[in-house]
């Protein structure tokens, strides 16, 4: 029923653009993948040559081994569900989740059967006499039932959640990830939504330039990012430059503003080309006399609601950001006031320095 | 807003609106009111005494044949235009790039530059006995002697008038077809449907506004044009606007305006029924999702 997928070494180009350059990929079937990206990143790209909308410069595209290259939309075993939806507007909410069911040759009960069926699976229940423009906006992504009925091996999702508010948000976000239990199928979901694709995916791809920079199970993007564009995206803000990295046994250390700390390293290391990726939610305010605790001054502490930002700087002036309960008691903290920190293990990651605009 | 003064929007819909009234419906009026007058062919003259003489003439010298060929012939052209129209407003929109879609429409828009009058002549040079098409068939072998009735025939007339009226069908179909979301095509292709399946189940529906529009474009086109029957019709070939103009020589306004009055209604009814049935107004429509 599911099918897998093979991206081989696949560019598209428009014109002197390359949209997808040299992208290779692998998709298990029945996984959840998406492919993580801000607008412009070629992930909607790499869709469109999956759902057969549009076809590879060159490489190869192929479904469980075989190759699909030729094979038009109408005939791939995938079905999308529609950034803007595209709900027939001519159509009733039955005859949208039938149409695809009817150019299979169904009718009379069999049809009405499969329409009331994936009717109930969205929770839409009794309306499919409705006309789809009434629909709220909530029961209008609902409809990707018209994809589903068709018992996709794999179904494309672009940017489905984009434009909702926040609790439908979070209330679809949770059906795809039910839909994708229920049905087996292989799901490929386009998101630049950093959320969406951490709590549904199995594993991920972010992708920039037309390039993928790490395909990895959701946790690995924070254990060992790739590089410092992908710490970057998925939120490790705080990288810093060091001046020196010196490896003795198994062990590394970097020193930052004269300031020795061990990190984690990850392959070979290119000391000219690496970058100390710090986890906020690894460091704390320690104690006065830690071991191996940094001495780092006060720039600002931010109130954020459920945690207060502290913002610390190294005597070179590079800083870092520790998240703090808003209600820690952390004493009179002011600007300028040394504070020492502690790391916890894996606090500090050292990647290659990659994607981070040249030292300003 | 409170006290005597007027909306601004009130005071700027003024001008068109009384410029409508006074070229469209004036005129209009007019048209009906005198078509109930009688006219007396001794004196050529007209008097305001209610009578439908003028719709009894239609009945006589065979005159409601001539409304009924046009209607038939205005239906026919207006058929013929939006078959040659669709696929080419499909062209123009959907398969070709930016830079050849304006040449097409270049290439639709141009012969408009000229006269009806001079682009039915030239007809002639192409349909006559010692004309282009002529001379071609019988250079192919394909007939031994001129075709008579490629000229001065019905089907000269029709294909004189669909030259003359298709780039009316071919704009609103396009400007129907720019209003439809690629990904309604994207979407239907996606769940199984070939060219034909999205092209009846998807496109079809959602462009009849404009098939409605461009259909009546022409329709009401052909009935009002005289041209094209008189420069590549037959002997005793008719239209409505031609027999009009002969009504008018013998100023039996009654008669004439009878004529434009039935004309008229049945006009105003397809545009009726179009607007209900296919929701014409929704051509002009702000598109909102």
């Amino acid at each position: 029923m599911a099918i897998s997928i093979q991206i081989d070494r696949v560019s598209r180009e428009y014109g002197p653009v390359k949209a997808l350059d040299d992208v290779s990929l692998d998709i298990k079937a029945g996984e959840f993948f998406t492919l993580l990206g801000s607008s412009g990143c070629g992930k909607s790209s790499l869709l469109k040559l999956i759902g057969g909308f549009d076809r590879q410069t060159s490489g190869r595209v192929a479904f469980d081994g075989k190759d699909v290259g030729d094979l038009p939309a109408n005939k791939r075993p995938v079905n999308t569900v529609f950034q803007s939806l595209a709900l027939f507007p001519h159509m009733r909410v039955a005859q949208n989740v039938g149409y695809g069911l009817r150019l299979k040759g169904l009718s009379g009960a069999s049809l009405d059967t499969k329409i009331n069926d994936a009717l109930d699976l969205v929770e839409l229940s009794g309306f499919g006499p409705r006309d789809v423009n009434l629909l709220s906006g909530g029961q209008r992504q609902r409809q990707l039932a018209r994809a589903l009925v068709m018992e996709p091996g794999i179904l494309l999702l672009d940017e489905p959640l984009t434009g909702l508010d926040e609790r439908l948000r979070q209330q679809m976000r949770d059906e795809f990830g039910r839909l994708h239990k229920r049905t087996g199928a292989t799901f490929i979901l386009v998101t630049h939504n950093q959320d969406e694709a951490l709590s549904l995916s199995d594993r991920m791809a972010v992708m920039h330039k037309g390039r993928i920079e790490q395909v990895d199970s959701p946790a690995r993007f924070f254990e060992a990012p790739a590089n410092a564009f992908v710490a970057r995206f998925v939120g490790i803000d705080t990288l810093l430059r060091p001046e020196r990295i010196v490896s003795t046994g198994g062990q590394t250390e970097a020193t930052v503003g004269g300031q020795t700390l061990q990190v984690r390293t990850q392959g070979t290391v290119d000391t000219a080309a690496s970058i100390i990726a710090i986890r906020p939610d690894r460091l704390f305010v320690a104690r006065q006399g830690l071991p191996h605790a940094l001495t780092l001054t006060v720039v600002e502490t931010t109130f954020r609601g459920l945690h207060r930002d502290l913002k610390l700087a190294f005597a070179d002036g590079q800083t870092l950001v520790i998240a703090i309960e808003a209600d820690t008691d952390i004493g009179q903290l002011s600007t300028g006031q040394q504070v020492p920190v502690g790391l916890k293990p894996d606090a500090a990651v050292l990647i290659s320095s990659a994607g981070l605009p040249p030292a300003g | 807003m409170t006290g005597p003064r007027l909306p601004v929007s009130s005071v700027l819909m003024t001008p068109p609106l009384l410029t409508i009234l006074a070229l469209g419906l004036a005129p209009l009026t007019i048209v009906v009111v005198w078509s109930f007058w009688s006219w007396d062919p001794s004196t050529y003259w007209i008097k305001p005494d209610l009578s439908l003489a003028g719709y009894a003439g239609i009945l006589e010298a065979g005159r409601w044949t001539v409304i009924v060929s046009t209607l038939v012939k205005a239906f026919g052209t207006a058929l013929l235009c939006l078959l040659i129209a669709y696929p080419t407003a499909y062209a123009v929109h959907f398969l070709a790039g930016r830079r050849l879609s304006i040449i097409l429409l270049a290439l639709i828009t141009i012969p408009f530059f000229t006269s009806y009058l001079i682009r039915s002549f030239s007809w002639r040079l192409v349909l006559g006995r010692t004309g282009v098409l002529n001379t071609w068939l019988q250079d192919l072998g394909i007939t031994n002697a001129p075709v008579d009735w490629l000229l001065f025939s019905n089907f000269a007339v029709v294909v004189g008038l669909v030259a003359s009226y298709l780039p009316f069908a071919t704009f609103p179909l396009l400007l129907s077809m720019r209003r439809v979301d690629p990904t309604f095509l994207a979407a239907a292709q996606d769940l199984g449907a070939g060219f034909w399946k999205s092209l009846t189940s998807i496109l079809l529906p959602l462009t009849m506004p404009g098939i409605f529009a461009g259909f009546l474009f022409v329709f009401v086109m052909v009935v009002g044009s005289s041209t094209e029957v008189q420069m590549l019709g037959g002997a005793g070939a008719s239209i409505v606007s031609v027999m009009i103009n002969d009504v008018m020589r013998v100023a039996n306004y009654p008669l004439a305006f009878a004529i434009s009055t039935i004309v008229l209604i049945v006009i105003f009814g397809l545009v009726l029924i179009g607007n209900r049935i296919f929701g014409l107004a929704s051509l002009f429509e702000d598109q909102s999702p």
